[in-house]
């Protein structure tokens, strides 16, 4: 029963780490604790051979002239706003790889500062840099690609001027609709003073035809006339006020008559020397020379006769 | 195959013939201003004359291809590498069944000392290796965020075949595996300088950025010489695997312990989703459970009883005679007939 397992965990020896007499002499230490032991394996650790990094670096160089190799090691073109240089800002301004328009920039900057770096010293060199304009080589991207993309770049272009012109032209209706309400407006109420006018001279109030002659001095003009302005201040005067009130064809004038109390007590119009005879009175045509009656003509005549 | 090259390299007829075929106008105008060009070489620093016989030293030739059951965009990929650079050469697909060592015997009989390998796993990600073929160090990556050259968004040009500029980040200097990869991306991306199928001018830039531990990779045309650029194309993201000392094995010499492989992150996604079904079922197994356990007794409180006041006894009333029925107000209004 013995040799079995000992054969068994001879074999087994051969493939463990850790032989068995090493086991007894970890356990007559007191370093093994009863129960199973299990060897475990460690987190698992990236290999990094820095060492073997390094000297295959140094075997694999080639000391190549920094013409035939064009590189640069240069981090990205400070942005234009903003140029502080000190670490703390570098950390903090780290790209974040998900935003993709900071990245894609910081990249951009980097090809940016390459260039700036290498076309100085290229020119030094007398390596040519520039491709003059007549020079026609096979380029990397077909006739055709290069069509093709400046389709679709025009007709992106072409959407959205048409979208803007839509925008103004919906904003230039929405203004054009404020305007025409605004000159319909205008022209009714010219209409309604024309007829206000028109209506006066018939009925005998006024007897000029100024109205007809066209706005000479409309409101709007007046108001923009600083000389005109002290006359439009007072306006027409309190008689004129009195009597458009009464007598003119705007304002409320459904409630103005009632015969009521206090229309009845209202003796306001009451003028005293006009009543009893004395006041002015206001010379008409038939008082200075009244034409006696009928029958004082015909007596008259009989006595003449 | 090299006696002819070498051949090429040495007639200046010949030169001529190839740069008439490079060029996309054959007309004769062209022809006669590259004549005119070439004859007043040196007066005018425009166009430089053709590569001048025994000038290309720095020979090195990249092998681009790819193993079986890859996607359109890996072609495409695989095509527009091909095209930016002329040192390159392409072969057949590899079948998956052979062993990566192969590689580096293709590599022999093709003469070339560099290697691009794409590796399409699942039809659904794609790995790239880049090699130094027969000893030196080689490395593997997971490659994301494929754009190819064909893209309408992407609209800048270059001469196919000029010479590009490589920029790194600062961030490349910093570690030694970063180190080791920038030259070796530097030996395989840039071309050499008067090589044949090369054109004369600098007219565009190839970034390498790294950022979220990964090397992000851009190509920008350059418009002016004050650093106008337009993307070009194409772009993609290298997420690094493993570092090899040996081209295609040998031990490894880094580990990138922030990669996690695309299966992994699938099972990962996965299994967020089956945990959410999960926890949301675990709670309801749970409230079914408790409800079904008997009710806690609490035992009888002997200090509660102490207050309690008893209230007078009323007397008993027994009703004999039904009560009234109540008048429902609201039946009121529920008539019964209605009026037609």
């Amino acid at each position: 029963m013995d040799t079995p397992p000992a054969s068994g965990s001879d074999s087994d020896s051969d493939d463990s780490l850790v032989t068995d007499r090493e086991l007894q002499e970890a356990f007559s230490r007191g370093l093994l604790k009863p129960g199973l032991n299990v060897v475990l394996e460690g987190p698992k650790k990236a290999a990094n051979d820095v060492t073997g990094l390094k000297q295959c670096l140094a075997e694999f160089k080639r000391d190549l002239d920094w013409v035939e190799r064009l590189d640069v090691t240069l981090g990205p073109v400070p942005e234009a706003s903003g140029s502080q240089s000190t670490p703390q800002d570098k950390d903090q301004r780290a790209v974040d790889p998900e935003d993709d328009f900071q990245r894609e920039m910081s990249f951009y900057r980097q090809a940016q500062a390459a260039v700036l770096a290498v076309l100085p010293r290229l020119h030094q060199l007398k390596v040519p840099t520039k491709r003059p304009t007549d020079y026609f080589a096979e380029m990397a991207k077909s006739d055709q690609q290069m069509q093709k993309i400046r389709q679709k770049l025009q007709t992106k272009q072409a959407a959205m001027e048409k979208s803007e012109k839509a925008k103004q032209l919906r904003a230039l209706r929405k203004y054009g609709k404020k305007v025409q309400t605004e000159v319909l407006q205008k022209r009714q109420r010219e209409k309604k003073h024309m007829m206000n006018a028109i209506k006066k001279y018939q009925k005998g109030f006024s007897d000029k035809l100024d109205f007809l002659e066209g706005d000479q001095k409309p409101v709007a003009q007046g108001m923009k006339d600083k000389a005109k302005g002290q006359q439009m201040k007072k306006g027409p005067s309190a008689k004129r006020r009195y009597k458009n009130q009464k007598f003119g064809f705007g304002g409320k004038k459904k409630g103005s008559k009632w015969n009521t109390r206090e229309s009845y007590d209202d003796v306001s119009s009451f003028r005293a020397k006009t009543a009893h005879g004395k006041g002015p009175k206001k010379p008409g045509k038939k008082g200075l020379n009244k034409r006696p009656g009928k029958r004082a003509r015909e007596k008259m005549k009989t006595r003449t006769r | 195959m090299v006696a002819t090259k070498r051949k090429r390299h040495g007639d200046l007829a010949i030169q001529a013939k190839r740069r008439k075929q490079n060029k996309k106008d054959a007309g004769s105008l062209a022809k006669q201003h590259d004549m005119a060009k070439e004859a007043e070489e040196e007066g005018t620093d425009c166009i430089p004359g053709p590569v001048s016989k025994g000038k290309w030293k720095n020979k090195e030739r990249v092998l681009i291809f790819s193993s079986r059951g890859i996607n359109f965009r890996t072609r495409h990929l695989m095509q527009d590498l091909r095209m930016l650079m002329p040192h390159s050469k392409a072969d057949t697909k590899m079948d998956r069944k052979d062993k990566l060592s192969v590689i580096n015997e293709v590599c022999e009989m093709k003469n070339c000392n560099k290697c691009i390998y794409f590796e399409a796993k699942k039809k659904q990600d794609l790995y790239m290796w880049l090699s130094n073929s027969p000893h030196g160090p080689s490395a593997k990556f997971l490659v994301q965020n494929i754009h190819t050259l064909a893209e309408l968004k992407l609209t800048g040009n270059c001469l196919k075949g000029s010479r590009p500029l490589l920029s790194f980040d600062p961030a490349f200097d910093e570690s030694p595996h970063y180190a080791l990869l920038k030259e070796l991306l530097i030996q395989i991306f840039c071309t050499p300088r008067y090589h044949p199928r090369s054109q004369p001018f600098e007219d565009h830039v190839f970034t390498f950025t790294i950022l979220d531990n990964r090397i992000w990779f851009r190509n920008f045309q350059i418009i002016e010489e004050d650093a106008a650029l337009v993307e070009i194309g194409p772009r993609f993201v290298l997420n690094l695997i493993k570092i090899f000392q040996g081209s295609f094995g040998g031990p490894t010499l880094y580990e990138n312990p922030h990669y996690q492989s695309p299966n992994m992150h699938r099972h990962i996604m996965r299994s967020i989703t089956a945990a959410k079904y999960k926890d949301r079922q675990q709670v309801k197994d749970v409230q079914k459970l408790r409800k079904k356990e008997p009710m806690t007794v609490l035992p009888h409180d002997p200090t509660a009883d102490v207050f309690a006041t008893p209230a007078e006894e009323k007397p008993i009333e027994i009703e004999w005679v039904k009560p009234e029925p109540k008048v429902d107000l609201k039946m009121r209004k529920k008539k019964v007939y209605k009026r037609q």
